[in-house]
C-alpha cells in the first residue's frame, strides 16, 4: 500500500536524517518503529505524511507519487498523531476537536456526526464528548488526538511515541486500542521506545540507526536470536530475557509474559516436589 | 565586535544611532553603512545572518524608491533609506555578537536597570526563536488534520485561528511553568544578585569608546 523506494533525506542545517531507506507497508499491518533519539524515527514517518519532502527517492501511496501531496492531501488517507496532543487541541468540546478534521476534508453533515461518533466510541471517549478537552488527563488528551485522526477515516494510523509520560496502566490501554483498530483492518505504523510494548503488540520492527535501515523484520526474530540490540540504544524485553536466559539451561518456555509466569510456578513447584 | 564588552556595544549602537539623525550628508552616512558592513564581514557571523543583512539592504532600497516616488527629493530619501539601514544594522550587529544574558548582566551591572525589567527584555527576545518553532509545530499538527492555507483571504483568517488558539493556549502554560521554575531558582531575591557573564572592561573597550566620543564632538562642532 505504501512504498518508499531510496529515500534520502538532508535537513538545511545538512544533518543526514535518512539515508538510501526503502520499505513497503502492506494494508492491515502493524509495524513498530524503534531506535535511538535521533535515529531518523520522526524524519520517516513525517516523510510518509509529507510533512518532509525527500532529497531523494520517491514515495508512493496506492501506486501514487506523493511528492505534489501536501500534508492536507495525505490527511485524507493517513492519520498522524504527534507526542504532545497540546499542540493541536484548541475546540471547546472533545467532540468538536474530533470533527475538526472531517470538517477541513468536507464531510457532509450526516457523514461527520457520524464519523465523530464512531471515533468517540472506538476511543472511549463518549463519556466526556462535552468535556473541556484541555482539562483532561495526558492519556485522554492523548486518546482525543488520536479519536482527531480516526475521525478522518484514515487507512493508516501513524503515531509518533503516543505511551510516552502515561502510567504503565494507560500506556497498556491505549496500546490495546491500537491492537483492535488494527484487528479492524486499520495499518499502524508506531514509533516507540518502549520495548514491552512493541514486543507484546507489534508483528513487524523497523528499527532506524544514524538514518539508516539497520532492521526490518519480524518482531519475534529480532528479540528470537542473540542480536546485539544494545547498539541501537535498544533493551530487550524482561520476558525475552528471562526465557531465554531459560532456554540456556534446556528449559523451553514461551515468551508470552502470561505462559512465561504459569511455566516458572510450574517448574519452581516442581523443583519443591522433588 | 564579539571581543568587546557589552556595555560598550550597547554605548556604540546608542551613539551611531543618534548620529545617523544628526548627520545630514549622505556620503558620510553612506560611509557608516559600509563600515558596519566591513564589521559584519569581519565579525564571523553565520551564512542566515548576512542573508538577512542583505535583504535588509533589499528593504532599504524599496523605502528609498517609495520616498522618492512620493515626492522627497533624491538627498532626503537616500538619507532616510541609510537611516533605517544604519538602525537596523546597528542593532543586528549588537544582537548577533552579543548573548542576551550578557546584554541583561550589563544593563543591571552598569546602567542600574532594575532587574526584572531588564530580565523582561531579555526574556522577549529569547522567546522569539521558540514561539517560531511551536508555530511550526502547530502547523504541522494541524496540516496532518487537514489544515491548509488556501482560499481567499477571510477564509484563510479564519483557517489560521486553528494555529493561533492553540499556540497562545500553549504559551500562556507555558509562561506559567516558566514563572514557577524562575521562582524555584531564586527569582526576586534581590539583595548581592551576581552574574556569570564576564561584564570588565578591556583596553580595547576603553579605546572604542573614546574613539566614539570622539566621533561625536567632531560630528557637533561641524
Amino acid at each position: 500500500m505504501l512504498n518508499l523506494e531510496n529515500i534520502c533525506f538532508k535537513y538545511s542545517n545538512q544533518t543526514v536524517a535518512a539515508q538510501d531507506i526503502s520499505l513497503t507497508i502492506a494494508a492491515g499491518e502493524f509495524v513498530a518503529i524503534a531506535g535511538r533519539n535521533g535515529s531518523g524515527k520522526t524524519t520517516l514517518t513525517k516523510l510518509i505524511m509529507s510533512l518532509l519532502k525527500p532529497t531523494s527517492g520517491s514515495i508512493t501511496f496506492r501506486g501514487e507519487n506523493t511528492k505534489k501531496f501536501s500534508p492536507a492531501d495525505m490527511a485524507r488517507y493517513v492519520g498522524y498523531v504527534f507526542q504532545n496532543p497540546d499542540r493541536q487541541i484548541f475546540r471547546d468540546t472533545v467532540a468538536l476537536e474530533v470533527a475538526y478534521g472531517p470538517e477541513q476534508l468536507g464531510f457532509s453533515p450526516a457523514k461527520l456526526t457520524l464519523a465523530v461518533e464512531k471515533a468517540l466510541q472506538v476511543t472511549g471517549l463518549e463519556a466526556v464528548a462535552g468535556a473541556y478537552p484541555r482539562a483532561l488527563s495526558k492519556g485522554q488528551k492523548q486518546k482525543v488526538a488520536i479519536a482527531s485522526a480516526l475521525a478522518m477515516e484514515p487507512e493508516i494510523l501513524i503515531l509518533d511515541e503516543p505511551t510516552s509520560g502515561q502510567d504503565s496502566q494507560s500506556g497498556s490501554g491505549l496500546m490495546e486500542l491500537l491492537a483492535g483498530l488494527n484487528a479492524g483492518g486499520c495499518t499502524v505504523l508506531l514509533v516507540t521506545h518502549n520495548m514491552e510494548l512493541l514486543a507484546k503488540y507489534a508483528s513487524r520492527t523497523i528499527i532506524m540507526d544514524q538514518g539508516t535501515k539497520a532492521y526490518d523484520g519480524s518482531t519475534r526474530e529480532l528479540f528470537s536470536q542473540a542480536r546485539d540490540i544494545a547498539k541501537w540504544g535498544l533493551r530487550e524485553p524482561a520476558t525475552t530475557a528471562i526465557s531465554r536466559a531459560l532456554t540456556e539451561y534446556g528449559i523451553q518456555v514461551t515468551e508470552d509474559p502470561r505462559y512465561l509466569a504459569k511455566c516458572l510456578v510450574d517448574l519452581i513447584g516442581g523443583a519443591r516436589h522433588a | 565586535m564579539r571581543k568587546l564588552a557589552p556595555l560598550t556595544k550597547l554605548i556604540l549602537t546608542i551613539t551611531v544611532t543618534i548620529w545617523a539623525f544628526i548627520m545630514n550628508d549622505n556620503i558620510a552616512l553612506a560611509g557608516i553603512v559600509a563600515l558596519l558592513a566591513g564589521t559584519a564581514a569581519v565579525s564571523g557571523l553565520s551564512q542566515k545572518q548576512y542573508k538577512a543583512m542583505l535583504s535588509l539592504a533589499a528593504f532599504a532600497a524599496i523605502l528609498v524608491a517609495f520616498q522618492y516616488a512620493f515626492g522627497s527629493g533624491v538627498q532626503l530619501s537616500l538619507a532616510a533609506g541609510f537611516r533605517m539601514l544604519i538602525m537596523t544594522y546597528l542593532f543586528f550587529l549588537l544582537l548577533a555578537t552579543t548573548r542576551i544574558q550578557d546584554l541583561t548582566a550589563a544593563l543591571v551591572v552598569h546602567c542600574r536597570v532594575p532587574y526584572d525589567y531588564a530580565f523582561m527584555l531579555t526574556a522577549s527576545l529569547r522567546f522569539i526563536p521558540d514561539l517560531l518553532a511551536e508555530i511550526k509545530a502547530v502547523q504541522e499538527a494541524q496540516a496532518c488534520r487537514g489544515y491548509s492555507n488556501k482560499g481567499n483571504i477571510i477564509d484563510r483568517i479564519v483557517s489560521y485561528l486553528s494555529i493561533v488558539q492553540p499556540l497562545v493556549l500553549r504559551s500562556i502554560s507555558r509562561s506559567e511553568t516558566m514563572a514557577m521554575s524562575l521562582e524555584l531558582r531564586g527569582f526576586g531575591n534581590q539583595a548581592g544578585r551576581t552574574f556569570a557573564a564576564e561584564l570588565t572592561l578591556s583596553a580595547k573597550d576603553y579605546v572604542t569608546v573614546g574613539l566614539i566620543a570622539a566621533g561625536t564632538v567632531v560630528i557637533l562642532s561641524r
